[in-house]
C-alpha cells in the first residue's frame, strides 16, 4: 500500500492535462472476472466513457462510485452488452471474460448475458409468480424438468435470502411483495442462472435502513461465491460491502483501488473531495 | 483540498436552511395583498372556464342520455300489446284499429269546405289547426293499405269492442277484427278460448313440421343434389368429357343423384301429407264491416283478443313477442316476425373481423414498435395507418368489392370453382369479404392501440427480461405482450365497436335485405364464407327506409336499433370483462 501511494504522488500530470488512473486494487487471488481494457463509449456525438480500464477480481466485491452522471451505469451496462440496446451506441477498446473480448465478433450476447446476473435500481420482478420469476432465466433456456426448476428456487432464494419469507407463497404474484422483498427476488432470479458474476446497479435505492440492510447483508454472504460489481451512491455501503472501490469523474476511472485505502487515503485529491462529501 | 474544511458542509447547511426560513417570513405580507389583485382580474379566475367545459360536458351527457332514453323507450314499447278502437265516423263508415301516433295538422281548403260551420269555426279559433289521429287498420289484403289517419272532427263515436282480436298472420301482415269461423277436420266447430287454443297449437306444430322439412331435409338433399351436378361439371372440365375417369365419375354421381331424388321424393310426401291434413283447419275473420277472410289456422302466428287482456296476459303477449323477435326469421318485407339472421350474421360478421384483425394489427404494430429502425420510413408508415382511419367507409366498400370479391374471388373462382361458372361462389359479396373488409377498415385502431400498448410497457421489464438472458423474441413473448395486452384489448374493443356497427362498406360487399340461408348450417363443410348474410345495421336502414310501408317498419326500426345497441354493448362488455381480469392478473404492484 505505502509503495501504491507513492506511485500516486509521483505520477506527473500527462500532457493534455488529463490525470492517469491510479491503481491500487487489492488481489482476489483467483485471477480477473472481468478485464476492461481501454474502453470507449459514444451515445451518437458524446463520449460517455473515455478510456477505461479496469481489472475486476473474481470472487470479490468491487463498488463504482462517482458523481451522478459520471458514467457508472453506462459502466456497468457495458459489461453484459445492455447498452446494445441505444440506438447510435459505438464503443472501442475490450472487454474480456475469461480472455474473450465480448465487443469482438462472433459474440453470442444472449450467452454472454447468462453468464452475468443483472440487478436493477428499481424491482422489475415480471407480472409472475415468485416461482416463474426465479425460474425464468432457466425456462428461457427451454429447461422445464421439474425437479431442476425447484431445486433452482429453493437454492436461489435461499441465496437471496427470501427462502423463509417465500416458500408458502411460491405460486403467488411476485407483484404483492414488498419493494425489499422485491429487490431480493430480482437478486434471486439474477443468481438463478448460476451466473459468474452479479452486476447490481444502486440496488437498495429504492428501500428503507432495514432492507438496504438485508441486501447488503447478502452481498458479504454472495462474495466469495460470484464476483459482484456494485453501483452505489452511498459512501457508507460502499466502504461496508467492497473489496475495491473505482471511483469515476466525467466518464474516467479517476482511482481503482482497495476499498479501505480509497475512503481513508485516496490517492488522488478529486477522490478525496469525492469520499468526503464536498462536491458530487 | 484538505479533510480539515469537512465542518464547512453542515455549516452552510445551516445557514441555508435559516436563508430559507427567513425569505418565507419577508413572503407573509406581500401575499395577503396579491390575492385582492387576483380577484379583479376576471382573465386570470379560471371560474368561467370551468363552467364552459362543465356546461359543455352536461351538454353531451344530455345529448346522449335523451337519444338512449327516445332510442329505448320506442323500442321498448313496441311490442306492448294495444287496444283495439272501433271508431264511427260523421260520415257513417265504421273503422277498427289501433292508433298509434297522432298530432296537429292543418286541414287543406277542400276539406275545410265540407265541414259544417261549428266545427270550421273551432278549427279556425286554433289557427287552422286540427288533431288527427294515425289508426293501423292493418288487413292490407283487404284495404290495400295498413294505416289511416282519422281527424277528430270526423269522429262521431268510439268504442272498444271486446270480440276484437289483433290477429298476427305468416302472411299479409295483422288482421283486425273478429274470429267467426272454425272448421277443424273440415267441420265447423263451436268457437270457444279453450278450443282456440288448443288448436291453434297443434296448427303451429304443422306449420314448424312443414318448414322444418320443406327447409331442413328438403333444402339439405337440394344443396346435396346441386353438389352432385357440379362434380359432374367439375369431373367433364377436369377430365375431359369423353375420358373413361370422368365417364365413371359421372356415373357415379347420377346414380347418387338419383338416390337422392328419390329420397327427396319421399320427404315430399310426407310434406304434402301434412301439409294436406293441415288445410282441414281453417279459420274465418271478419273484419269491422262484415267481410271475411278465411285461412289455415297454422298461418296465424298470434292472435289475442285486444280489449280484455289482463296484466298478465299482456306481459305474456310482450315477452312472447320479444322472443319471436330475437328467434325468428323475418317475415312480410322485414317488417314482421324476427331478426335472428341478421343477429347471427352480425356477430358472425364482427367476430370472424376480430379473428382477421387481431393477429394482422398486432403482428403490424409489434414489427412498427419493436423490430423497425425507427426513421423516417416508420413515422411516414405511422402517419399513413393514422389517415386510413379517416377515410370514409365506403371506399372500403368499393375496395371490398372490387379488390377481394372480383379480383380475389374470381380468382378462387376459376381455379377451384370452375364448374360452377358462370355463376360466382366467391366472386361476389359473402361474410368471407365482408368481414376482410372490416377488418382493413379497423386495422388503424388495432395498430394504434397496440403500439401505444407496446411502448407502455416499462423499458425495465425489457431489460429484467434481456438480462436473464432472453431473447428479443422471448422478452416480447413472454414479458411485452403480456403486459401490453389489456392495451391491444382495449384496440380490439374500439375496433370490433366500430366494425360492428358500420354498414356502409357492407351493403357492397355482400349483406342482403333477406339471406336463404345462414353463414353455418348442417351441411358439409358446416361454414358457409362465400354466402351473403343479414346485418342488424342494414336490416335497421331496409325496415325503415325500403320497405313497402314505411310507417310498418317504424317501430322494427326503433326495436332493431335497441337490439343493436344491445348487442354491442354485450360484445364490448364482455372484451372488457376480459381485459379488466388480464389488467388484475397483471397490475403492477406499487410498493
Ligand atoms: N441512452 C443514452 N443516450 C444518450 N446519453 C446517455 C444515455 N444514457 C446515459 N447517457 C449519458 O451518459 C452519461 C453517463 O450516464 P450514466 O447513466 O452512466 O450516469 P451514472 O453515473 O449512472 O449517473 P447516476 O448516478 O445519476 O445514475 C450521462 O451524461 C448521460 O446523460
Ligand atoms: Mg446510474
Amino acid at each position: 500500500m505505502a509503495t501504491a501511494q507513492t506511485t500516486a504522488q509521483t505520477t506527473p500530470p500527462r500532457s493534455d492535462g488529463i490525470e492517469p488512473t491510479v491503481y491500487h486494487p487489492r488481489e482476489g487471488g483467483q485471477g480477473s472476472a472481468l478485464d476492461i481494457r481501454n474502453f470507449n463509449l459514444w451515445y451518437g456525438e458524446t463520449q460517455a466513457l473515455h478510456d477505461t480500464t479496469i481489472d475486476v477480481q473474481k470472487g470479490l466485491v468491487t463498488a463504482l462510485i462517482g458523481p451522478s452522471g459520471c458514467g457508472k451505469s453506462t459502466l456497468l451496462r457495458s459489461l453484459n452488452r445492455m447498452n446494445d440496446l441505444v440506438d447510435g451506441l459505438r464503443v472501442s477498446g475490450e472487454v474480456k471474460v475469461d480472455g474473450f473480448d465480448i465487443y469482438g465478433p462472433g459474440v453470442d450476447v444472449i450467452a454472454l448475458r447468462k453468464r452475468m446476473g443483472m440487478v436493477f435500481q428499481k424491482p422489475n420482478p415480471f407480472a409472475m409468480s415468485i416461482y416463474d420469476n426465479v425460474t425464468y432465466p432457466l425456462r428461457v433456456d427451454g429447461i422445464t424438468k421439474k425437479s431442476i426448476l425447484d431445486d433452482t428456487v429453493e437454492r436461489a432464494l435461499r441465496a437471496a435470502a427470501l427462502w423463509d419469507e417465500a416458500r408458502d407463497r411460491l405460486y403467488t404474484s411476485a407483484l404483492g411483495m414488498s419493494g425489499g422483498q422485491q429487490q431480493r427476488l430480482c437478486i434471486a432470479r439474477a443468481v438463478a442462472s448460476d451466473p459468474e458474476v452479479l452486476l447490481m446497479d444502486e440496488p437498495c435505492s429504492a428501500l428503507d435502513p432495514i432492507a438496504t440492510a438485508k441486501i447488503e447483508n447478502l452481498i458479504a454472504d454472495l462474495r466469495g461465491q460470484y464476483s459482484i460489481v456494485i453501483v452505489t451512491h452511498s459512501m457508507s455501503q460502499a466502504a461496508r460491502v467492497s473489496d475495491n472501490t473505482a471511483f469515476m469523474y466525467l466518464g474516467r476511472i479517476i482511482e481503482y483501488g482497495a476499498t479501505d485505502t480509497v475512503f481513508t487515503t485516496p490517492k488522488v485529491a478529486r477522490t478525496n473531495d469525492y469520499v468526503t462529501g464536498r462536491f458530487g | 483540498m484538505s479533510v480539515s474544511q469537512e465542518h464547512d458542509i453542515p455549516a452552510s447547511g445551516v445557514t441555508g436552511l435559516a436563508g430559507i426560513a427567513a425569505r418565507e417570513a419577508t413572503q407573509q405580507t406581500p401575499r395577503g395583498r396579491r390575492v385582492r389583485r387576483f380577484s379583479a382580474d376576471l382573465s386570470a379566475v379560471g371560474e368561467p372556464a370551468l363552467w364552459a367545459f362543465g356546461g359543455a360536458l352536461a351538454l353531451g351527457i344530455i345529448l346522449i342520455a335523451g337519444f338512449l332514453a327516445m332510442i329505448a323507450w320506442n323500442g321498448f314499447a313496441t311490442f306492448w300489446p294495444k287496444p283495439v278502437e272501433r271508431v264511427e265516423l260523421t260520415s257513417g263508415e265504421v273503422l277498427a284499429g289501433v292508433p298509434t301516433r297522432g298530432g296537429p295538422y292543418r286541414p287543406g281548403a277542400a276539406v275545410l269546405d265540407q265541414l259544417d260551420a261549428e266545427t270550421r269555426a273551432a278549427i279556425a279559433a286554433n289557427d287552422g289547426f286540427a288533431h288527427r289521429t294515425l289508426y293501423q287498420t292493418a288487413n292490407f289484403d283487404l284495404y290495400g293499405d295498413d294505416f289511416r289517419w282519422v281527424s277528430d272532427f270526423e269522429v262521431a263515436g268510439i268504442t272498444r269492442p271486446d270480440d276484437f282480436f289483433y290477429i298476427e298472420r305468416q302472411q299479409w301482415g295483422v288482421f283486425i277484427g273478429r274470429i267467426v269461423g272454425l272448421e277443424v277436420d273440415g267441420a265447423a266447430v263451436e268457437i270457444t278460448p279453450d278450443r282456440l287454443a288448443r288448436e291453434h297449437r297443434a296448427a303451429r306444430q304443422r306449420f314448424a313440421a312443414i318448414r322444418g322439412l320443406e327447409r331442413g331435409d328438403i333444402g339439405r338433399i337440394n344443396a346435396l343434389i346441386e353438389r352432385e351436378r357440379l362434380a359432374i361439371r367439375r369431373a367433364e372440365i377436369r377430365l375431359g368429357e369423353e375420358s373413361p375417369e370422368a365417364q365413371a365419375s359421372i356415373a357415379e354421381s347420377q346414380a347418387r343423384i338419383a338416390e337422392l331424388q328419390a329420397e327427396f321424393e319421399t320427404l315430399q310426401a310426407r310434406a304434402s301429407a301434412i301439409r294436406a291434413e293441415d288445410r282441414t283447419t281453417r279459420i274465418t275473420l271478419e273484419e269491422v264491416n262484415g267481410r271475411q277472410v278465411e285461412t289455415e289456422f297454422s298461418q296465424i302466428v298470434r292472435f289475442f283478443p285486444a280489449n280484455t287482456l289482463s296484466l298478465t296476459e299482456k306481459i305474456g303477449i310482450y315477452l312472447s313477442r320479444w322472443w319471436e323477435f330475437v328467434s325468428a326469421e323475418p317475415r312480410e318485407a322485414n317488417t314482421q316476425g324476427g331478426v335472428l339472421p341478421a343477429i347471427f350474421g352480425t356477430v358472425a360478421m364482427t367476430l370472424l373481423m376480430v379473428v382477421f384483425v387481431a393477429p394482422f394489427g398486432v403482428i403490424t404494430a409489434l414489427y412498427l414498435r419493436e423490430y423497425a429502425k425507427q426513421g423516417r420510413l416508420t413515422s411516414i408508415i405511422r402517419i399513413s395507418v393514422n389517415n386510413l382511419a379517416g377515410v370514409p367507409s365506403i371506399v372500403y366498400g368499393v375496395f371490398g368489392l372490387g379488390f377481394f370479391a372480383y379480383a380475389m374471388g374470381g380468382t378462387i373462382d376459376q381455379v377451384f370453382f370452375p364448374e360452377a361458372l358462370p355463376n360466382p361462389t366467391f366472386g361476389k359479396g359473402g361474410i368471407l369479404w365482408a368481414s376482410l373488409t372490416l377488418a382493413l377498415l379497423t386495422v388503424p385502431v388495432v395498430i394504434v392501440a397496440t403500439e401505444e400498448a407496446l411502448s407502455a410497457v416499462p423499458r425495465s421489464m425489457r431489460e429484467g427480461s434481456l438480462a436473464c438472458g432472453a431473447s428479443k423474441w422471448q422478452t416480447i413473448r413472454y414479458i411485452v405482450l403480456p403486459k401490453a395486452m389489456p392495451g391491444i384489448m382495449t384496440g380490439m374493443i374500439l375496433a370490433m365497436a366500430r366494425g360492428a356497427g358500420e354498414v356502409a362498406p357492407l351493403m357492397l360487399v355482400g349483406v342482403v335485405k333477406l339471406a336463404p340461408a345462414l353463414p353455418v348450417d348442417g351441411i358439409a363443410p358446416f361454414i358457409h364464407l362465400d354466402r351473403s348474410f343479414m346485418h342488424l345495421g342494414f336490416h335497421i336502414f331496409d325496415v325503415g327506409f325500403q320497405s313497402r310501408n314505411s310507417e310498418a317498419g317504424i317501430p322494427m326500426v326503433f326495436v332493431t336499433t335497441v337490439l343493436l345497441l344491445t348487442l354491442i354493448i354485450t360484445m364490448n362488455a364482455s372484451a372488457i370483462y376480459i381485459r379488466n381480469r388480464l389488467k388484475r392478473k397483471y397490475a403492477s404492484g406499487e410498493f
